[in-house]
């Protein structure tokens, strides 16, 4: 670590008024961000979308509305917009406008298409805890599953490590933008995710390899042996801040890359997002989440999240489910398809995720069949509550809902312009916008991304077919 | 001893005579998809007598003892179907013990016959037909051999009076798959497909040489190639698994080689050769929501159905895997949403399977089908739309499944403890 103590005097003038002497105050400089976000907006003009039907993705509904992005920012939503003078004005009567669609857990990237060993880069299973791994480090760019994805509206994803590891790695937020790097693609600012997982998967993985985790019980294990090495390592660098800061001479610790992410979970600065299938797993998890102090962000695939609704709503833990999958493993056998809209219903945070480079491309119809599967039961859920679990109620799982997941003055100006509304399965994505730059225009293939992948590649000397 | 068979023989009549006496629907008023020529027909009624459709006509009068529903403002189709599920061989994927789909078993390709081992009280199959599914075709996965087996079709009937017939399909393999059960190349896989169908010519032609037990050196067992005969007689068809533009021209020439009749499982690229595909009379098995390109079907995309569809395809639409078969509806919609007509997709899920699999009496609306019958409470495809009824060959299906138990005991959350006592 290149760590370098800055002695700063300061003054307090409160400290001089009492008549004692000036505090010397040194600051320590504290590591730097790696790997940073080089994300820019692509270049945008102003523009207003008239006379849609908006679903702002909070919960409200407006008619024949406007939606006015300036600067690549949502600058008003409203039904009387009067934009000056030659500002674009796209007539939009009969569409519908969405937030720009958000999924929360894709492996695009590192799971990529084509599929093969060659590019399987999303599960470090080479230990149970690889905390130190992170996903960013292996997106493929150029995986043609992001322009798919775009032409289905999502604007941002997370990109999250597989589920073979107790504590699987860092995931990465990226806007859904055409980038040679991976740090052109990366949120601005967007907190760090940590994927870990219970059940089947970890203890299926080494079990068969004869260590542990072989059960249920030593993933457990796991985990907490995980928080108490974290909690340790934790201490060291407080001990070290606290002393520096007083003026010691003191060495820094080591820097450890699998404990220094646990770390930065205790210190809330990463989110956890933890794949877990089962309902008593699920009350476990939360309680080595109180045993150590730390916040689950979201439940992944939580199928049997309609069993303990209310308990996720009491700890303020979201639920990102499939709408129907369910049978392929005996933990995701109890599936049903209502499970989102009981989530919904118990006013806990319900979302529907992918995990699926297809799902990814059709968010707003998994949504739709949670949303039929609820009010067949007697729920009356409309679009403008089925839109949240597709825009903002992902967002604030991720950690950005202060700058997407609604269409608010304000926010980034990442926006979906549908051709009926969008739980429709003959519903299509007309625009797409990020930051207020139109990225996808189904009337427009110019205005398309082409990744290296689809260069040419099944006619070598035209047009892809 | 008397006494129970005397018991036997009085429950059989019992439950001979309960399902003659099926009930009798008139569904009135309803927007009917036929399945047939006629396509979508408004406000229509259909009477259903003894598990068949006896009427489709406007304006039936109720006569005798019929229960009369309402359908104004909702849809009747045919029953669904899928043509490529693992139904009743599969319960939870990962637990080896409820799974038959496939054997390693030496000797065990082509002769592999799945209809024994089908568990018509699998979960799997109520899920499936409360949401519109009442028919499969039940397809072996393959294991070591390139031939996986022979399908069976089934109605989703909970007892083994769902199995309708037990050989209606060979399945075998072709394109990259194909090629990593020969050995690591397409070129053996096609050798493979060619030599056991030459062998099964051969052993037929000369039966009097090759007795059961016998050590032949053939690529196959004689199980394996007898097994083949049907494909040879176009009583069944061969469904290869292939989605590269040439796999299926080169699949498609192998048919017209040794007049077999091919279908074509997978087909990302067979938009392709749409042409090609129409005029050898080669039916395409597709999932149409499946558009993500791996090298085998690097040219696949949304459109491909309905461009087969367009030249003359006869197209089988599948999607959503085993579990959830019955979202073969969603894939439906997405090809409808990429330019495959309405009226075509429902075809594709229904009557264009009795035609390839020769299921009987199953697939239209119209007198003299089984009356396999869904009345929808919206648009078919839409997927905010579910099945208010559902017969299956006259017989009214409970809307219920374990997901729908699991769904009611959890409906109201009642406190952590007193849940566990909820039925």
């Amino acid at each position: 670590m290149n760590m370098k103590k800055l002695i700063v005097f300061s003054l307090a003038a409160s400290l001089w008024a009492c008549g004692e002497e000036p505090a010397q105050k040194i600051e320590v400089e504290k590591p730097k961000p790696v790997y940073v976000s080089t994300y820019k907006p692509l270049p945008s003009e102003e523009f207003v979308l008239k006379g849609a039907t908006v679903l702002i993705g909070d919960g409200k509904q407006m008619d024949n509305a406007s939606v006015w992005v300036k600067d690549g920012k949502i600058h008003a939503v409203g039904l009387d917009i009067q934009p000056p003078q030659g500002v674009k004005v796209i007539g939009a009567q009969g569409l519908w406008v969405t937030p720009g669609i958000i999924d929360v857990h894709s492996h695009l990237g590192v799971y990529p298409s084509p599929r093969h060993e060659n590019n399987a880069d999303g599960n470090e299973m080479t230990a149970p805890v690889t905390s130190e791994v992170w996903a960013e480090h292996a997106v493929w760019t150029q995986d043609h599953g992001f322009n798919l994805a775009r032409e289905g509206g999502i604007t941002s994803l997370m990109i999250l490590p597989g589920s073979g590891n107790l504590i699987g790695g860092r995931g990465v937020t990226l806007k859904n933008v055409p980038s040679i790097t991976v740090q052109g693609m990366k949120f601005p600012d967007a907190p760090h995710s940590l994927k870990m997982a219970c059940g089947e998967n970890p203890k299926r993985v080494y079990g068969s390899k004869g260590r542990s985790p072989m059960t249920r019980m030593g993933n457990v294990a796991g985990y907490r042996a995980a928080w108490i090495d974290a909690k340790d390592y934790m201490k060291k660098w407080d001990d070290y801040y606290e002393k520096a800061e007083k003026g010691e001479d003191v060495d820094p610790p080591k820097q450890d890359l699998k404990l220094e992410t646990l770390a930065e979970v205790l210190r809330g600065n990463i989110l956890i997002h933890n794949h877990c299938y089962r309902a008593e797993e699920m009350a476990i998890m939360i309680d080595i989440a109180k045993e150590f102090g730390y916040q689950i962000s979201t439940f992944h695939h939580a199928v049997e999240s309609y069993k303990i609704a209310d308990l996720l709503a009491e700890n303020n833990i979201c639920s990102a489910m499939w709408a129907d999958w369910w049978g392929f493993k005996h933990e995701a056998y109890d599936g049903v398809r209502e499970n989102v809209a009981m989530v919904e219903k118990a006013k806990a945070c319900a979302i529907v995720h992918s995990d699926s480079a297809i799902g990814i491309q059709h968010l707003n119809q998994e949504a739709a069949k949670a949303l039929g599967a609820g009010n067949k039961r007697g729920m009356s859920l409309e679009a403008k509550d089925a839109i949240k679990w597709i825009t903002l109620n992902p967002a604030q799982s991720m950690g950005v809902a202060d700058r997407v997941g609604t269409l608010e003055a304000g926010k980034m100006a990442d926006v979906v312009v549908w051709n009926q509304n969008p739980f429709s399965v003959y519903a299509k994505t007309l625009q797409v916008y990020i930051d207020g730059a139109l990225v996808y225009d189904r009337n427009d293939p110019s205005k398309n991304a082409v990744s290296d992948f689809d260069l040419g590649l099944t006619d070598p000397e035209g047009e892809r077919l | 001893m008397r006494f129970f068979k005397a018991l036997l023989i009085s429950l059989v009549v019992l439950s001979t005579s309960l399902s003659a006496a099926a009930e009798s629907y008139l569904i009135k008023n309803a927007t009917v998809y036929t399945s047939t020529a006629k396509g979508k027909v408004t406000n229509t009624d259909v009477l259903v007598e003894n598990g068949k459709i006896v009427r489709v006509e406007q304006n039936i009068k109720a006569t005798g003892d019929v229960v009369e529903l309402d359908a104004t403002g909702k849809f009747i189709t045919p029953g669904l179907s899928n043509p490529s599920t693992n139904m009743g061989l599969v319960e939870i994927g990962a637990v080896s013990s409820t799974v038959d789909a496939a054997t390693i078993e030496h000797n065990m390709g082509a002769g592999f016959n799945v209809s024994t081992a089908i568990n018509f009280r699998s979960t799997i199959l109520p899920q499936n037909r409360i949401n519109g599914l009442t028919r499969a075709v039940v397809l072996p996965r393959s294991g070591d051999s390139i031939f996986a087996g022979q399908g069976s079709v089934i109605a989703l009937h909970s007892s083994a009076k769902g199995l309708l017939n037990d050989n209606v399909a060979q399945f075998a393999l072709y394109g990259s798959d194909g090629a990593r059960k020969a050995g690591g190349s397409r070129a053996a896989a096609m050798q493979l497909l060619e030599q056991a169908i030459n062998e099964a010519k051969y052993v037929r032609a000369n039966p009097s040489r090759f007795y059961e037990g016998g050590n032949w050196q053939f690529s196959q067992s004689l199980n394996d190639l007898k097994a083949l005969y049907p494909v040879l007689d176009r009583k069944v068809p061969l469904i290869i698994a292939a989605d590269r533009m040439d796999d299926i021209l080169r699949i498609v020439n192998l048919g017209k080689k040794h007049n077999i009749r091919i279908v074509i499982a997978g087909g990302g690229e067979a938009w392709l050769v749409a042409k090609e595909l129409a005029a050898a009379k080669v039916p395409v098995i597709i999932d149409p929501i499946n558009n993500i390109p791996e090298f085998d079907s690097l040219s696949v995309k949304f459109e491909g159905a309905g461009i087969l569809y367009d030249a003359g395809v006869k197209v089988l639409l599948t999607g959503g895997g085993t579990h959830n078969a019955y979202l073969v509806r969603q894939s439906a919609g997405v090809a409808v949403a990429f330019g495959m007509p309405k009226t075509a997709a429902i075809e594709a899920m229904t009557i264009n399977n009795a035609d390839v699999f020769g299921i009987k009496n199953y697939g239209q609306i119209k007198a003299g089908m089984d009356a396999d019958i869904v009345v929808w409470d919206g648009d078919p495809l839409e997927l905010t739309s579910n099945p208010d009824l559902v017969l299956i060959q006259g017989e009214k299906q409970p809307l219920v499944s374990r997901a729908t138990r699991l769904r009611d005991r959890y409906w109201d959350l009642i406190g952590n403890q007193k849940q566990g006592f909820v039925k």
